[in-house]
């Protein structure tokens, strides 16, 4: 039997080691369940938004949450948790779940294809309204020092990494109710908090057209947010800052 | 103007004969309440705490199985800062702040008045309404109470004054507590009780003082006063609306010491999961729990006699109500997870049949989860926890009454039947 010369062990011990030390940190402190098990245990979340995040029939208001940015999820769930976001049924569920397991879950949806809209009767905007809101999406509006979404959320309305989410083709209602959130403080982002600013340079008519004209929008599952530092802002907001998957920090 | 000054004081004094045995009565009861020394707090110039390492870190664990934060921490706000409101049937009360400023929180003060505060309930700012568990807290050592106190006093010192309390009258008064306390409450420490083990008299230090068990599973009597000897009876938590269970032989037969121990460091386990109030104190609390600890307090709930009076029997049982719709709707619905027989799944997906809290005679527990779903905690040795779906708007209110009467009339089970009204109830409890 030829022997392994002593150098040769010893490297490869060497390289066992330093790999180990490597890995350790990500190793630690569970092995998280794969897809299939995330869903299962999911089971509160997919009655609203669906298995795998994609949405679910005769819940259209709620938002999908399939292939939004992972540190977009985090931050939610930890609104909900810790009070910048009011939704009962929301903060029930999510009370009593710590940052690792938010981080997962986000990790979770975030990873899933993105789903088309749900077949939505969008209402028909009128050519003048439509002109308005798409003025407003795309341009935003000088006078005001109202920015355009697509400043921050993409030309495509596609979200960005990590912090930002895609706004294309989200229910109408949902969006009414987030923009009416921020205007009445039931919802509030990380500070600073841009849209709170933001929807008060809006028009009360001008929330509908908006919210109707974003989610008359397609979106292919292979949109994914725009990756992270691909775009300049034209604010500073706390929600798009960092986020880092294994500790579920966002700064 | 003289003769009044002869006559009156005399005609006065008479008249206070009757009172007299009131007074003695007051006397009594007074010093049963622990005498006028415990309702004022000593003030002496705060203490420069030198803790060492090992008292800091025992003072951590054990304000961890205090909870304090829990109920000192308002929702989002800084930790252990105080502002949290609880709802009593009297008004609204804030806790206070624990942090070391030395404005708004306890940063001046001394080990003395902490040892007080804890004792009997009263501090600088008076006494204490009961909703601080001082009469578990008056059980603990002081050695544990000193460490607490260091390890609170290291913690980063917040600045942030509590919210007054909003209380009717009479209860808005500080000094109506001294005839509250002169009915309710009576100083006490636990002595050890050689003929039970060690492990057990640890158990019971932990669920009677420090982990205040019964301020949740206690039943109460009048003005919110825990009844003697009831602490473990189950009651329907006071502005939360829960139903907490009783923690005796007989509610909890189904659990070996050894996995309820689990179940209190995990929050989830072979014969059900925590839900509602109990994952919210598992998540901040229990989830610390040494592993001896934790067997310590399974061994003492377990010894424990049921003191649950008996409820009156009313309405008919669950099994009159079953039928093929019924079993459908359990199939459509409840099968995939809980099992076609209620078995459940260990740590997953708690089992329905011969579960003490889906038979219940309050069956608010039951209905709150198939209403509003629930998810257990995460926690260090449940870091992934399973969840149950809510069923409110999705599944008509016949259809549910169906489902919660399916599932405690069937695989053995045989309680009373669920009714509208208790359903429509419980849909107007606080969800949060």
């Amino acid at each position: 039997m030829n022997s392994i010369p002593k150098w040769q062990a010893a490297f490869a011990f060497g390289l066992i080691l330093i790999s180990r030390l490597a890995f350790a940190q990500a190793d630690t402190p569970t092995s998280w369940p794969d897809d299939e098990g995330m869903a299962q245990r999911l089971g509160a979340c997919a009655v609203c938004h669906g298995q795998h995040g994609e949405g679910a029939a005769g819940a259209e208001y709620f938002p999908h949450l399939a292939g939004k940015p992972a540190g977009y999820l985090f931050a939610q769930m930890q609104g909900f948790r810790d009070g910048r976001r009011h939704y009962p049924q929301m903060v029930y569920l999510m009370s009593n779940w710590n940052d690792a397991w938010f981080a997962r879950v986000a990790a979770f949806y975030a990873s899933q294809p993105t789903p088309e809209p749900h077949a939505q009767a969008a209402a028909k905007l009128e050519a003048q309204d439509f002109a308005r809101a798409q003025k407003l999406v795309r341009e935003g509006d000088a006078s005001v020092d109202l920015p355009p979404c697509a400043a921050c959320h993409g030309d495509r309305l596609e979200g960005l990494e990590p912090g930002i989410p895609a706004l294309a083709g989200l229910p109408t209602d949902y969006l009414i109710a987030q923009l009416g959130g921020w205007l009445t403080g039931a919802r509030h982002s990380i500070a600073p908090d841009c849209m709170s600013h933001v929807v008060t340079k809006l028009q009360p008519g001008d929330i509908r057209l908006v919210a109707t004209y974003l989610s008359s929008l397609s979106v292919s599952p292979d949109d994914r947010p725009a990756p992270e530092g691909s775009r300049e802002l034209p604010l500073s907001c706390g929600g798009a800052g960092q986020f880092d998957p294994t500790s579920g920090v966002v700064q | 103007m003289n003769a009044a000054r002869r006559g009156l004081p005399i005609g006065f004094l008479f008249a206070l004969i009757p009172l007299i045995p009131l007074l003695i009565v007051g006397v009594v009861l007074l010093r049963a309440q622990g005498g006028i020394a415990a309702l004022s707090a000593p003030r002496e110039p705060a203490t420069a705490f030198v803790a060492d390492a090992a008292t800091l870190q025992r003072g951590e664990y054990l304000a961890r199985l205090g909870n304090c934060s829990t109920c000192h921490t308002a929702r989002g706000g800084a930790t252990l800062a105080g502002g949290r409101a609880f709802v009593t049937e009297y008004g609204t009360i804030h806790s206070t702040n624990l942090t070391p400023d030395p404005t708004t929180g306890i940063g001046d003060w001394s080990v003395a008045e902490f040892r007080h505060v804890m004792k009997h309930g009263v501090s600088r700012h008076g006494l204490l309404y009961p909703v601080f568990p001082f009469q578990n807290f008056q059980h603990l050592t002081e050695q544990d109470v000193d460490a607490i106190f260091a390890w609170l006093k290291q913690q980063p010192p917040v600045e942030q004054a509590t919210p007054a309390n909003e209380l009717s009258f009479p209860a808005s008064q500080r000094a109506a507590l001294i005839g509250w306390r002169m009915f309710f409450h009576r100083p006490r420490t636990l002595v050890e009780e050689p003929s039970q083990s060690a492990e057990w008299n640890r158990g019971r230090y932990l669920v009677e003082g420090l982990g205040h068990c019964d301020m949740c599973h206690g039943e109460r009597g009048a003005f919110g006063s825990l009844l003697d000897g009831r602490g473990n009876a189950g009651s329907v938590i006071p502005g939360l609306g829960w139903h907490a269970p009783a923690l005796d032989r007989e509610s909890l037969a189904r659990w070996s010491s050894e996995e309820l121990a689990h179940y209190l460091r995990s929050g989830a386990g072979k014969h059900g999961s925590a839900y509602g109030p109990m994952a919210e104190v598992i998540a901040s609390s229990l989830q610390w729990l040494e592993e001896g600890d934790a067997l310590a307090i399974a061994t003492y709930i377990k010894s424990l006699p049921r003191t649950a009076a008996p409820v009156p029997v009313r309405g008919p049982k669950a099994r009159t109500q079953l039928g093929y719709a019924s079993v459908a709707l359990y199939e459509k619905h409840c099968a995939d997870c809980h099992g076609k027989n209620g078995e459940g799944e260990d740590g997953k997906f708690p089992p329905l049949a011969g579960n003490p809290l889906v038979l219940a005679d309050d069956p608010v527990n039951p209905i709150r989860v198939v209403l509003y779903g629930a998810a257990a905690p995460s926690t260090q040795a449940n870091p992934a926890p399973h969840s149950m779906p809510p069923f409110v708007d999705r599944v008509s209110d016949a259809d549910l009454l169906l489902l919660l009467n399916h599932i405690r009339g069937s695989f053995g089970n045989d309680a009373r039947a669920v009714t509208i009204e208790q359903l429509r109830a419980a849909r107007t409890l606080p969800l949060e």
